[in-house]
């Protein structure tokens, strides 16, 4: 057993063309590595970010302000993890 | 006469002579909807589960075979598979086996419209588009309970495929070099099929009605990527027509290849410049395999669309930047905001009655002076590297012009007394697309370092015409005597003040008004990237004083229909192949 920890973030969405497709992609397959349930929230609106249907449901464009929230024994390297695929802005050079 | 003639829309050039093939025929099918008993609930969801790990491995198999320059494609099927692994999708289905007792296929039918549901909700067309890809997917998992099998083609020889729709995905299980042709009954123009079609050159039609029903497997067909047909069972004389006609598109493309990276020269040496059209910073690959000298007309107004914030100043001047650096030593004309409040959702929409005659491009940049200030310092800053000019939109006047130039040199200022570094020397150039502006030509003239004709805008506000209103699009004429005259005057006023002038609009990429232009002693044209090794062919095919005399004849006609007459009789002496292949302006759509 370990012990739980409650970890959040507050990121944006640099990449030009915001989370479409490919960018959700990644996010989900990132988030499905922890064990930790992941979060995104964005205007009071919460969703799975291991569910990639749920992240294109945002539909958030480039410049949206979003929180990451990670609850579990790894959620502070999955709020890493996540946060530097934004950073990177998912690889799009952009 | 074929036994049968189907139509549809045309999205790639070329013909195809061949066996029809379908991909898929059954997939159409209903799934059964059935209740169970309590006892049956888990055997259904190992069927359900059992399914998904078939879809899941099917699709990994396909995403192992894409091959490297279809990588694009990879990473879709990636997309895929993250969607198949949703438990949006398989968590959900096999609750609703529980808790309704259904089968698997209605169940996951339920699964997959909570989801479309979610996607009606959102407010952006792309992601609302995804929807497909989730039918899609499911589409896979639905076939598996079927027990279908969803391989490769069974074919040893060449086919013209026949199919319902094609995804990304279907196209990637097909092995491309077996395929001459595409058809297919769904789909309009910027459909996946014509996209993949037009990067592997080959001919396609889609939305082609009765298709299903009309061919049978290894009927012997005629695809004509021209004009949409397909001739079912064709006679001996078509075949032999077709043939023909392959042969000749075929060396007509081998031609187009060699001119395109020559200079747009006529035989008696007088120049034309090409340059490309672009909208996204990905497209310069494009101007350049196709032998563009250079960006004739950057439009900016895709940094400010689709996105809540308007873009920063460094922002801006990182794209303009790269931008010029990477089409160095070849000028980049920068064509500052075109855009009207309606387009800009981050703005709230303004009540306009009418648009296109609204607070729109350099009259919205003037009422927002933050926002041009943002761009024009963007685009001095990014001066510093390349070729870089500037052009304002919309001009309709010399008062106005002038405000605008006393704006941007107040920026000029302001950038010289902070100490950035900024180039003072950008060419300055306006669009002519408002009738006012033709008129006063001679006074713009003197304010600015060149003019480009925007002749979309100006035929439409010239004739008084929407041309995407279907009720009045037969009046969008290029060759109407005053959009002619209007032109030629423009041009006159331009070389009188000592400046250059080009020719930005569709009618740059037309082959049919070309010869017009270049009779008008244009010095340059910027058309869409595609269109320009057809248009270098025929600069470099057709001798100048041809055009000239061309221009008499119809500056000297008084009539639309005269002059469509003219100039297609040049073109047929001159350029057959052009009328064989191409779809004229001229012909309305």
């Amino acid at each position: 057993m370990c012990d739980a920890v409650v970890q959040e973030k507050a990121i944006s969405v640099q990449n030009e063309f915001g989370l479409h497709a490919r960018p959700a992609a990644q996010i989900a397959q990132e988030a499905q590595k922890f064990s930790s349930v992941i979060h995104i929230g964005m205007q009071g609106r919460e969703i799975d970010a291991k569910s990639i249907l749920d992240i294109l449901s945002l539909a958030a464009p480039r410049g949206t302000d979003l929180s990451l929230k990670a609850e579990g024994c790894d959620a502070y390297e999955a709020v890493q993890r996540i946060a530097r695929l934004f950073e990177e802005r998912f690889g799009e050079g952009r | 006469m074929a036994k049968h003639v189907l139509t549809g829309i045309p999205v790639s050039s070329g013909v195809a002579i061949g066996k029809a093939f379908f991909l898929n025929k059954n997939r159409l099918s209903q799934a059964p909807r059935q209740t169970i008993d309590e006892g049956l609930v888990r055997q259904e969801q190992q069927r359900l589960g059992q399914a998904f790990t078939l879809a899941s491995q099917e699709l990994e198999r396909i995403r192992g075979n894409v091959p490297k320059e279809l990588q694009e494609h990879g990473a879709l099927i990636d997309s895929y598979l993250m969607i198949l692994r949703d438990k949006k999708l398989g968590d959900s289905a096999g609750e609703y086996i529980k808790r309704l007792r259904i089968n698997a296929e209605w169940a996951l039918e339920k699964a997959v419209a909570d989801v479309e549901q979610m996607f009606n909700a959102i407010d952006d067309e792309y992601i609302r588009a995804r929807m497909q890809d989730v039918r899609l997917v499911t589409q896979r998992v639905m076939d598996q309970f079927a027990g279908q099998e969803n391989g490769a083609m069974p074919v040893g020889h060449r086919v013209i495929l026949m199919a319902h729709d094609l995804t990304a995905a279907d196209t990637i299980e097909l092995e491309v070099d077996k395929i001459m042709a595409f058809a297919t009954a769904m789909g309009g123009k910027t459909s996946h099929a014509g996209i993949l079609a037009r990067s592997l050159q080959i001919p396609a039609i889609v939305g082609v009605e009765e298709l299903e029903q009309s061919i049978t497997d290894n009927s012997i067909v005629i695809l004509d990527g021209f004009n949409g047909r397909i001739l079912i069972q064709p006679t001996e004389d078509e075949l032999n027509k077709y043939t023909g006609l392959q042969y000749r598109f075929e060396d007509y493309q081998r031609s187009l290849t060699r001119v395109c990276h020559l200079p747009g020269e006529t035989r008696d040496g007088y120049r034309v410049d090409v340059f490309a059209n672009i909208e996204l910073f990905e497209e310069v690959t494009s101007v350049l395999d196709n032998g563009g000298e250079g960006i004739g007309l950057y439009r900016t107004e895709y940094n400010y669309m689709n996105r809540s914030t308007f873009p920063t100043e460094d922002e801006l001047t990182e794209i303009y930047t790269d931008l010029a650096t990477i089409v160095a030593p070849n000028k980049v004309v920068i064509r500052t905001l075109d855009l009207g409040a309606d387009k800009l959702s981050s703005f709230g929409a303004l009540e306009e009655a009418n648009p296109a005659m609204g607070l729109r491009a350099v009259r919205f940049c003037m009422a927002h002076k933050d926002i041009f200030r943002t761009q024009l310092r963007a685009i001095l800053r990014a001066g510093t590297q390349g070729h870089v000019s500037i052009m304002f939109p919309m001009i309709s006047g010399l008062q106005e012009l002038k405000e605008i130039k006393a704006f941007y040199f107040q920026i000029k200022e302001e950038l010289r007394k902070e100490g950035t570094a900024y180039n003072p020397d950008i060419p300055l150039g306006i669009m002519i697309e408002v009738p006012a502006a033709v008129l006063v030509a001679d006074s713009l003239a003197r304010e600015v370092d060149f003019f480009s004709i925007g002749t979309n805008d100006l035929i439409q506000y010239c004739l008084g015409i929407d041309r995407t209103n279907k009720h009045v699009d037969y009046l969008y004429q290029p060759l109407h005597p005053a959009i002619v005259t209007s032109i030629k005057s423009v041009i006159d006023s331009a070389h009188r003040a000592g400046i250059e002038v080009s020719v930005c609009g569709e009618m740059a990429a037309d082959p049919f008004c070309i010869p017009i232009l270049m009779g008008m002693q244009v010095d340059s044209i910027s058309l869409t990237p595609q269109a320009i090794p057809g248009i270098k062919r025929i600069i470099r095919q057709v001798p100048m004083e041809d055009c000239k005399v061309l221009l008499k004849e119809v500056l000297e006609s008084e009539s639309v229909a005269g002059n469509n007459v003219l100039v297609k009789e040049m073109i047929f002496r001159r350029f057959p192949d052009e009328l064989m292949f191409y779809t004229s302006l001229l012909d309305g759509d």
